[in-house]
C-alpha cells in the first residue's frame, strides 16, 4: 500500500492538482511562525489551505463574495489562532472558522427569529446566485443542494482540484470518510443530473 | 500489493489514478471556472508590526532587549485580538469598549452614532440598540460579542476570571476565546456558560431564550437543570422552567414537537410519558445528544426505555449499566456523555466547583 504522498503524486496534470501532502510537523511550525508575525509562513499556510477554505465557502455563499471571504477567513484565523490549543488541528480548526464565517455572512442579513411556541426553524437562506448564468452554475447549484459532508468534499475535488488524500489531510477527516463522502456525493449528483436531463 | 491498495490506485474520483471517469472529467472541466484564484492577503498588521519590532531591536544591549521583548509581547497580546489598548477592560474593571456598527446604539445615556464611533460600557451600564442599530464589543482577553438590533444588554460583572452579561432581550453573537467557564450570559430563563465556542443567543419579550452553538459547546443552566449544546445544536429555555432538552434542528418535526411538549407543557405524568414515547420512536442515531439528556430528565419509570434507545445508537461504555442509569448515577452519565464524541464533560464538572455555580 502506498503512502498518501505516493498516492498524491499519481495525479493527472491539468485536471487534478497534485500537491505534496504536508507533514504535520511542517504545519505546526508554520502556524507557530505565522502567529509570531512571519509573513512567509503565513503565505505558505495560505497556499496550503486556501483551496479548502474556498471550497467550503463556495458551497455556502454567492460566488461573487467567495474570494473576499477567503481572505477574511485567513485574517480572522491569524488573529484568533492563539486560541487553538493544538496546532496540529489547524486544518480542522480553519475549516470550522470558514464554516462559521459563512454562517455569519448569512446571519447578518437575517431578522430576529421569533420563537414562541413554534419550532425555531433554521433561518431562511437567501437565494444564491453564482452569477455564471450557465450549465456550470446549474451544476454548482445542484452540488450545493447536497448534504454538507458530500457538498464540501465534492467541491474540493471537482472545483478546487484537490485529491482525496489532500482533502483528508487538510480537513482533518479520515481518508475513509472522505472517500465515502466523495463516492456517495457523486452518486447523488449523478442522480440529480440524470433527473435534470 | 493488497487488493484494497490496488483498488485505491484505480479510483479516478479518489485521486485521479486509473481510467478517467468521463462524467467526473466533464464535471471537472465545467466547474474549474469557479476554482480559487485569489492572492495571498496581507498578514494582519498587528502581527507583522510585532515581528518588525522584534527584528529592529535585535543586537541591542541586554536591558534593551529585555524591554523590547516585553514591549513586543504587549503589542502582540493587544493587537492580535483585533484591538488597540484604548477601550480595553482594565484591571480595575472600568469598562468595555463598544463600537458602533450601524445606526445609533446607546450606552447608558450616551448615543454613539458616527460610523466606527466608540463608547465604554461600564459595570452596571446597559447597551441598547433600536430597530436599525448594531454594535460590537471586543475584549482581547475574552472575545467578541456582536449585538443585533432591538437588543438590551447589561454588563453585570467583569473580573479577571469571570465576565457576566445580562441579556434582557434581543440577540447577541458571541465568539469567545477566554478559558471555558469564564464568560457567562444571564437571561431571564437560564444562564449560558461558554465552554470554548461561538454561539448566538436570543431572548424574546416573554423571557424565553434560544441558543444556537456554531463552534465548540455551551452549557445552559437554571436551578441545577443543565443542558449542553454542542456545535450545530440548539437549546431553548422558558422563564420559570429553565433549559429544555437540546436537539439538532434537522430532527423530524414530530420529534421536536414532542420534545417541546415534554420539556415545557403542563402535563400529567402519563401525558409526559406519552410525549417521550413519540420522541423515542422518532429518534435517529444523530439524536443521541437529546437522548443522553433525557436519561436524567425522564421519570425513573421511563429511564430504562431511554437507556435502551440510546444504547441502540451509542452503546453504553464499560461500567455503565441500565440499573445505574435508572438510579441517576452521575459518574455513569458522564462516562456515557464522553462516548458521544463531544467535548469532555470534565470541563463542566470543573466549572460546577466554582463559587458561581452555587447561585
Amino acid at each position: 500500500m502506498g503512502t498518501p504522498v505516493e498516492l498524491g503524486l499519481r495525479m493527472r496534470p491539468g485536471i487534478v492538482t497534485a500537491g505534496r501532502v504536508p507533514d504535520q510537523g511542517d504545519v505546526a511550525s508554520l502556524v507557530t511562525a505565522a502567529r509570531e508575525g512571519d509573513r512567509g509562513a503565513f503565505g505558505r499556510l495560505y497556499e496550503r489551505y486556501a483551496r479548502m477554505v474556498h471550497g467550503i465557502l463556495l458551497g455556502r455563499v454567492p460566488v461573487a463574495d467567495v474570494e473576499d471571504l477567503v481572505q477574511d477567513v485567513f485574517v480572522r484565523a491569524m488573529r484568533q489562532v492563539h486560541t487553538l490549543r493544538d496546532v496540529n488541528c489547524f486544518g480542522g480548526w480553519l475549516a470550522t472558522v470558514a464554516r462559521n464565517r459563512a454562517n455569519d455572512y448569512h446571519r447578518r442579513s437575517v431578522e430576529l427569529v421569533e420563537f414562541t411556541e413554534n419550532a425555531p426553524n433554521r433561518a431562511p437562506e437567501k437565494p444564491r446566485s453564482s452569477g455564471a448564468g450557465d450549465d456550470s452554475a446549474a451544476i454548482l447549484g445542484m452540488i450545493r443542494g447536497l448534504p454538507e459532508a458530500y457538498r464540501e468534499t465534492l467541491i474540493m475535488r471537482l472545483v478546487e482540484g484537490m485529491t482525496g488524500p489532500e482533502i483528508a489531510e487538510r480537513t482533518g477527516l479520515t481518508a475513509g470518510s472522505v472517500r465515502v463522502n466523495l463516492h456517495r456525493g457523486m452518486q447523488m449528483l449523478r442522480e440529480k443530473l440524470g433527473t435534470r436531463a | 500489493m493488497s487488493k484494497e491498495s490496488e483498488l485505491l490506485k484505480n479510483d479516478y474520483l479518489w485521486d485521479g489514478s486509473g481510467e478517467p471517469d468521463a462524467a467526473v472529467v466533464k464535471l471537472e472541466r465545467a466547474l474549474g471556472k469557479f476554482r480559487h484564484a485569489g492572492r495571498t492577503p496581507e498578514l494582519p498588521e498587528g502581527l507583522a508590526k510585532a515581528r518588525e519590532s522584534r527584528k529592529a531591536l535585535q543586537g541591542a544591549g541586554l536591558w534593551f532587549q529585555f524591554a523590547a521583548v516585553a514591549a513586543s509581547a504587549l503589542i502582540v497580546f493587544s493587537v492580535w485580538s483585533g484591538l488597540g489598548l484604548p477601550g480595553e477592560m482594565t484591571a480595575s474593571g472600568v469598562g468595555w469598549g463598544v463600537e458602533q456598527v450601524a445606526g445609533t446604539p446607546r450606552v447608558g445615556t450616551k448615543s454613539i452614532g458616527r460610523p466606527g464611533e466608540k463608547g465604554t460600557l461600564g459595570i452596571g451600564q446597559t447597551l441598547e440598540t433600536d430597530r436599525v442599530s448594531r454594535a460590537s464589543i471586543t475584549v482581547s482577553a475574552v472575545g467578541q460579542v456582536d449585538i443585533d438590533p432591538e437588543t438590551r444588554l447589561r454588563l453585570a460583572e467583569s473580573r479577571t476570571s469571570r465576565t457576566r452579561l445580562e441579556l434582557e432581550r434581543g440577540t447577541i453573537h458571541a465568539m469567545i476565546w477566554a478559558p471555558p467557564g469564564e464568560f457567562l450570559v444571564d437571561t431571564p430563563s437560564a444562564l449560558a456558560v461558554d465552554l470554548g465556542c461561538a454561539y448566538t443567543l436570543q431572548v424574546d419579550d416573554s423571557g424565553a431564550g434560544l441558543l444556537r452553538t456554531t463552534m465548540g459547546w455551551v452549557g445552559f443552566r437554571l436551578n441545577g437543570r443543565d443542558a449542553f449544546i454542542p456545535a450545530g445544536a440548539v437549546g431553548e429555555t422558558r422563564k420559570g422552567i429553565g433549559p429544555g432538552t437540546p436537539y439538532f434542528e434537522d430532527a423530524s418535526p414530530e420529534f421536536r414537537a414532542a420534545l417541546r411538549q415534554f420539556d415545557f407543557a403542563k402535563l400529567s405524568d402519563g401525558e409526559r410519558s406519552a410525549q417521550l414515547t413519540i420522541v423515542l420512536a422518532n429518534a435517529r442515531k444523530n439524536d443521541a445528544l437529546t437522548l443522553w439528556h433525557l436519561l436524567s430528565r425522564a421519570s425513573v419509570a421511563d429511564r430504562g426505555r431511554v437507556f435502551d434507545a440510546l444504547n441502540g445508537s451509542v452503546p453504553a461504555p464499560n461500567g455503565v449499566t441500565r440499573e445505574g442509569i435508572v438510579r441517576g448515577e452521575h459518574t455513569m452519565l458522564d462516562a456515557w456523555w464522553n462516548e458521544l464524541g463531544y467535548d469532555d464533560i470534565g470541563v463542566w464538572r470543573k466549572w460546577e466547583k466554582t463559587e458561581f455555580y452555587q447561585r
